[in-house]
């Protein structure tokens, strides 16, 4: 197992590089810079424009400086050699930050549970627990009682759930809990009590819900009808016992899967989420860092979610052979 | 098991709880009135009211149930979370990407910027030029030398004494190559600044050095003899800044009160290094508030500066929050968790219709003229017959009213009105579908088969799809030519229409005030050379006209010259002149005292927070 | 009636009956069992009614939209559905003329409901298709493969998963917008392929794990003993039992793919906005969606259509879904 889990390390390295090297080039085809800002205000002027890409290095060629002595002295080398050094680079919508810092850096001396990505990851965590502690009881509930309300009810959610945009979804529970039943604020100005927290992340965690509910109820159809389940009843065993034991274990291989991904998924905040209700999250770096030709925060963004995904698939690969010891990871 | 049974009590299921959520939606969105009997609202007020006055003695948040008086006894119950502060709690939407003086561009930006600093001079009510830091100016007999005087005991909100060298380095900080701000160019007029500005890094030292000299030369900082202020200077004493001009500038005393001459401090800002604007230990500043605490994109708390030399505002706090979806930011100005929103145009017509926020609506003339601009250079915009044609086809008043849903003033000029140099009246190439199709068989092409294809290139949003589809299809209602609507990314198109080999045929753009002055209209733009060089404009006559304008130290003379510039370019046609914005936004009943200018495009007031008050009394009313 | 009566004469006779339907008839295949299961579950039929209805309202929404849906009608903006006369917006209420109310140009919601049917089916189900291929062979492929497969099959899932999608969309958008494959249906050819492009890893991974679950069950061994071939085990015994997550699957993404499509409009990365109503690809379900959100305050009732129509759709696979996975497992007789 060891060996395996070090093997998969390793590989995380071609992977990464890969990743780096695609977002790369296409950020670079990308037409526009990071000084071409809203057409309608005042543009940095070409000038200075050609000074800014002096300082931040974009004048030097993307892959091989041939005009230089040394063939590596290019923006892609320069940036591989900074995150050799854990040096993500500069930010260019956030002129003088450091993207490091920005993701992971809280303000004012602060813990970094209070950075971007603490944020992010707390929200994230809550989001995931919301959905789980839903999702699959509701899944179970849902197969055991199947064509019955209960099962309707898990069916109606998940429709919603995926049939309506969170947006949708943000602004009719405002509606509900905030102006209609004043149980909490729509303008979150402190976050530091956990009470603001449960709306969006609920909010976050609703789609992924929906998702392992029917997930969970599926397999469980797929494994109640399995012989080893009859077996297990006609030895006489506890029905709980059952369910919990034999049909849950083996019928969590597909929610394993999806887990994995939505957790990178969630933890890495929604553009959406931050936009409604105005949370520190790292979402909208994403999303803005490619709109406005960030290109240090591309990179730190998308390598970022690419570690995360590659570790959670890791994660799901391992549990697999303990649901199911017969599958061998190897 | 008939499972044909379940299906439609399923459908019909869902179909109920749409119709319910959205029916929920709707309800929020106009609350139902409680219906309740006279006598109960009344001793409900009677109660509540005693709850807050304890509370207010106590200075204690308390939940507090505001009843308002509706027709046929019907009353809104609305609950709030005020303080026995006077807080004006404001959505700005956005959160800035720098709070920098010398490097931000943004009106979110210079919102947070207006409030901690002050500029050498500012902008009255009517957008006059008016003392604020210096006490007065004088410019010399050629125009070319501009000496302000500071007030005396001007301090910042620590207590550090502010004196001329503090803007002699604002200023510098402006114009130096290291700070490369997006304003730069604004103080180009300063003797030396292009030079300096423009200085690639591997300049080498000396000469860097020495264009850094003709700078420090000609925006000197002196004591009250003219002698240059030297480092033993006592800080009282160094009260004059003295700048040397490369031309005569007698708009220069407005752009000395503009952001990017705010006096940041630059023993704070080595002491942050680059980010230093971030934080509240190092954003500290001569202006009316004080940022007490600044949360990224949470919140940022100011409060009243109590070395302001104007005297101290009053309001206890001020704070802005960025919720950046319009349709939640109106719903939390609804619940009362904002006593300042934008009004978007969405939105306008539910408020106009409820009798309750009816009068909550500002909606006055904004800074900003919009225009449907023409490629000089490419076909077939290269005929000023087809121009103005194009130009005829276009019912303002119509755009106004179906596209902007009112939130706009339809114009045929260039400088907007409530600016120095609006002509009123103009009626040059409005609409008039007659004569658009009679332009349009006068060009060179004769008729519209003959046209080159014309494609409308824009940035893509679902509000600019609307846009533009409208324009396309007047365009083909009135002359008949079929337009291909381009929609283009984003940042793709900004970097597009920077260039002008790659700007397109027509597209729309705008240009807001950085100043009230028509040289920030009319030179800034239209000048060869200027933003109008994007669509290939330029006219010798014209240039030769704002040239003389902008150097001409008479008041009047200058004005008239202005005039003149703006009727030859109106005469032309370059492009379609189209519509001026207006500042909309929702204000509590209990906000007084705001001074509305065009310059709002922060926030209502924002020109003078000092008059803007809070009436808690009718808060809890 | 001329078709009822042909078939008619030909129906054969006694004996031609029972030799068609017992001599001549070709040993039951896994595939043609399924469909006749699959014919007698109301509800999966009831959702393929479904979804042909939405089909045939793409193809004739010309015939069947009352008004143009990029026509705009002055004075008319943010009307409410008929049934409502006192709605957010007093200025207007509902009338017959415009039986969902009108979006903020004044434009019937009704008919672009129905256009927007065109778009949101092109874009829910064909990109669909492409990743149900991609992500089941190289899923089935990384399960049942060499252990060296898997782990370059499935690093490279991790790659695809961690690309920027955004900046892809706007790459290929930008870079091909104006070629022949960007022209091509008002963009949407290039829209769906850059959707399917990223989205299929999700399934692969979600087959892979069944499958690898899957190989080391009692019924594959006992397959492979019979001399099974590898093909024959893969395609008729472990996708089929591995219906139920890829069914769960499709329905959850075709909604998504349906909204994604709409965020990639707000983003600036849409489709060509057109005045021409004879353009086939005009409006989405998507684009009133966000439309509706703006408006919530105004008119949100521009939300319901479209909100019931992906509904539908969403219950209309779920059924089906089902009804297929019945159908295919051969204990659920």
């Amino acid at each position: 197992m060891t060996k395996y889990i070090v093997r998969r390390l390793l590989w995380m390295i071609p992977v990464i590089l890969v990743v780096t090297l695609i977002t790369f080039t296409l950020m670079h085809m990308a037409p526009g810079g990071p000084w071409d800002r809203d057409p309608g205000a005042r543009q940095v002027d070409a000038r200075t424009q050609q000074l800014l890409n002096t300082r931040f290095g974009l004048d030097k060629p993307l892959f091989f400086n041939f005009s230089d002595g040394n063939p590596l002295d290019s923006q892609f080398f320069g940036y591989l050699w900074g995150l050799v050094h854990l040096d993500l680079g500069p930010s260019y919508r956030i002129r003088g930050a450091d993207v490091q810092d920005l993701l992971f850096k809280a303000p004012e001396d602060k813990p970094w549970w209070e950075s971007k990505f603490g944020y992010s990851l707390r929200l994230g965590l809550y989001a995931l627990v919301f959905s789980i502690i839903i999702g699959i009881p509701l899944g179970i509930v849902a197969a055991l009682k199947q064509n019955t309300v209960v099962d309707y009810l898990s069916l109606f959610v998940a429709t919603f759930g995926v049939s309506v945009p969170s947006f949708v979804i943000a602004l009719f529970f405002i509606i509900i809990f905030a102006v209609g039943l004043h149980m909490v604020d729509i303008v979150i100005r402190d976050w530091s009590s956990f009470k603001p927290w449960i709306i969006p992340a609920a909010i976050l965690g609703f789609p992924t819900m929906a998702f392992l509910t029917r997930l969970t109820r599926s397999s469980m159809l797929d494994i109640m009808t399995q012989d080893y389940i009859r077996t297990a009843r006609s030895k006489g065993l506890h029905e709980r016992r059952v369910v919990m034991l034999h049909m849950l274990k083996n019928s969590l291989i597909p929610v394993i899967t999806i887990l994995g991904p939505a957790l990178a998924g969630l933890v890495t905040g929604s553009f959406i989420i931050e936009q409604i209700f105005g949370f520190p999250g790292i979402g909208r770096e994403f999303v803005l860092s490619i709109q406005r030709r960030d290109y240090s925060m591309i990179m730190g963004t998308t390598l970022l979610y690419a570690v995360l995904v590659a570790f959670a698939n890791l994660a799901v690969d391992i549990l697999y052979g303990f649901v199911d010891p017969r599958i061998k990871v190897e | 098991m008939n499972r044909f049974s379940r299906l439609p009590v399923m459908l019909g299921v869902v179909a109920a709880l749409f119709v319910g959520a959205i029916a929920l939606g709707a309800c929020g969105a106009t609350p139902t009135p409680e219906v309740r009997t006279v006598e109960k609202v009344v001793t409900q007020i009677v109660e509540k009211e005693k709850v807050v006055e304890k509370a207010v003695q106590q200075t204690v948040v308390v939940q507090q149930t505001v009843v308002v008086e509706k027709e046929k006894v019907v009353d809104k119950v609305i609950t709030a979370t005020p303080t026995s502060e006077k807080v004006l709690r404001i959505n700005l939407a956005t959160y800035p990407d720098t709070i920098d003086p010398q490097k931000s561009s943004f009106v979110n930006e210079i919102a947070h910027l207006k409030l901690i600093y002050e500029g050498l001079t500012r902008l009255d009510k009517d957008l006059n030029t008016v003392p604020a830091a210096a006490e007065k100016w004088a410019f010399s007999q050629d125009g070319k030398t501009l000496t302000f005087t500071l007030r005396k005991g001007l301090k910042y909100s620590d207590g550090t004494v502010l004196d001329a060298r503090r803007f002699a380095f604002a200023i510098k900080r402006n114009i130096n190559p290291a700070t490369a701000g997006e304003y730069a160019q604004i103080t180009d007029e300063v003797m030396g600044a292009p030079e300096w500005r423009g200085a690639d890094a591997k300049t080498p030292k000396e000469a860097m050095a020495k264009l850094e000299a003709t700078v420090t030369d000609s925006v000197a900082a002196m004591d009250a003899s003219g002698k240059v202020c030297s480092k033993d200077t006592k800080a009282e004493d160094c009260l004059t800044l003295k700048l040397t001009l490369s031309k005569p500038a007698p708009y220069f005393a407005t752009i000395m009160g503009l952001w990017v001459t705010y006096p940041a401090r630059e023993e704070l800002i080595t002491q942050g290094k680059e980010t230093w604007w971030n934080s509240s230990k190092f954003q500290i500043g001569n202006g009316p508030f004080v940022l007490k605490n600044l949360e990224p994109y949470v919140r940022a708390r100011f409060v009243p500066n109590t070395n302001y030399w104007r005297g101290l505002a009053k309001l206890n706090a001020i704070e802005f929050s960025y919720i950046t979806d319009s349709a939640i930011g109106f719903q939390a100005y609804k619940n009362n968790e904002f006593d300042i929103v934008p009004l978007v145009a969405e939105d306008l017509k539910t408020v106009q219709a409820d009798a309750n926020m009816k009068d909550q609506a500002n909606v006055y003339a904004g800074s900003c003229t919009f225009a449907v601009m023409f490629h000089q250079q490419k076909e077939p915009f290269t005929d000023p017959k087809v121009r103005q044609a194009f130009s005829m086809a276009l019912d303002r008043e119509g755009w106004v009213r179906d596209v902007l849903q009112g939130l706009g003033a339809p114009t045929l000029t260039w400088i907007p009105p409530g600016f120095p140099g609006y002509k009123k009246g103009e009626t040059r190439w409005g609409f008039d579908a007659a004569a658009a199709k009679k332009a349009l068989s006068e060009s060179k092409y004769g008729s519209v088969d003959k046209l080159p294809p014309v494609k409308l290139t824009f940035s893509d949003s679902p509000r600019n799809r609307t846009r533009y589809t409208w324009l396309a299809g007047k365009w083909k209602d009135v002359l008949g030519v079929t337009v291909t609507l381009d929609p283009v990314e984003p940042t793709t198109y900004t970097a597009l229409t920077k260039n002008v080999a790659t700007a397109p045929q027509a597209y729309i753009l705008g240009w807001c005030a950085d100043y009230p002055d028509p040289q920030n209209w009319l030179s800034v733009y239209w000048h060869t050379g200027g933003f109008g060089s994007r669509i290939a404009y330029s006219n010798a006559d014209l240039d030769k006209a704002m040239d003389a304008a902008d150097v001409e130290l008479d008041t009047a003379k200058r004005a008239d010259l202005y005039a003149k510039a703006q009727d030859m370019l109106v005469a032309e046609a370059p492009v379609a002149f189209m519509w001026n914005n207006v500042n909309s936004y929702l204000v509590k009943p209990w906000v007084t005292g705001i001074v509305k200018t065009s310059n709002d495009s922060d926030f209502p007031g924002s020109g003078d927070p000092l008059t803007i008050d809070i009436d808690l009394s009718k808060m809890k009313k | 009636m001329a078709v009822t009566t042909q078939t008619q004469a030909k129906v054969p006779s006694g004996m031609a009956l029972l030799e068609d339907q017992f001599i001549k008839r070709p040993p039951r295949s896994l595939w043609s069992d399924a469909w006749r299961r699959l014919r007698n579950n109301t509800a999966a039929m009831a959702g393929l009614v479904v979804i042909i209805i939405f089909l045939l309202l793409a193809i004739f929404a010309p015939l069947l939209s009352p008004h143009n849906p990029v026509e705009f009608f002055p004075n008319n903006t943010y009307r409410p559905p008929f049934w409502v006369q006192n709605g957010v917006n007093p200025a207007a209420g509902g009338i017959a003329s415009f039986p969902l109310g009108t979006d903020s140009l004044g434009a019937d919601v009704f008919s672009r409901t129905i256009y927007g049917a065109r778009v949101s089916m092109v874009v829910g189900f064909i990109p669909m298709l492409i990743i149900l291929i991609v992500g089941l062979v190289i899923g089935v492929a990384a399960g049942y493969g060499s252990s060296r497969l898997d782990n370059l099959l499935m690093r490279f899932t991790d790659i695809v998963y961690a690309f920027p999608d955004l900046l892809f969309f706007i790459i290929v958008m930008v870079a091909l917008r104006d070629s022949w494959i960007g022209q091509l249906l008002n963009g949407l050819v290039l829209l769906f392929v850059a959707l399917a492009i990223v989205t299929w890893v999700g399934l692969a991974r979600l087959v892979r794990g069944q499958v690898l679950s899957l190989k080391e069950k009692e019924f594959v061994e006992a397959a492979r003993m019979v001399g099974a071939g590898n093909m024959r085990i893969m395609f008729r015994h472990l996708l089929p039992n591995s219906l139920g997550p890829i069914i769960v699957f499709t329905a959850f993404r075709i909604p998504n793919l349906i909204i994604s499509e709409a965020i990639l409009g707000y983003l600036g990365l849409g489709l060509r906005p057109s005045i021409n109503a004879h353009d086939i690809f005009i409006t989405s379900w998507g684009a009133l969606l966000l439309e509706g959100q703006t408006a919530i305050n105004a008119q949100p009732w521009i939300l319901l259509a479209p909100a019931i129509c992906v509904s539908l759709i969403v219950l209309a696979f779920n059924f089906l879904g089902d009804g297929l996975r019945d159908a295919l497992d051969p204990r659920s007789k």
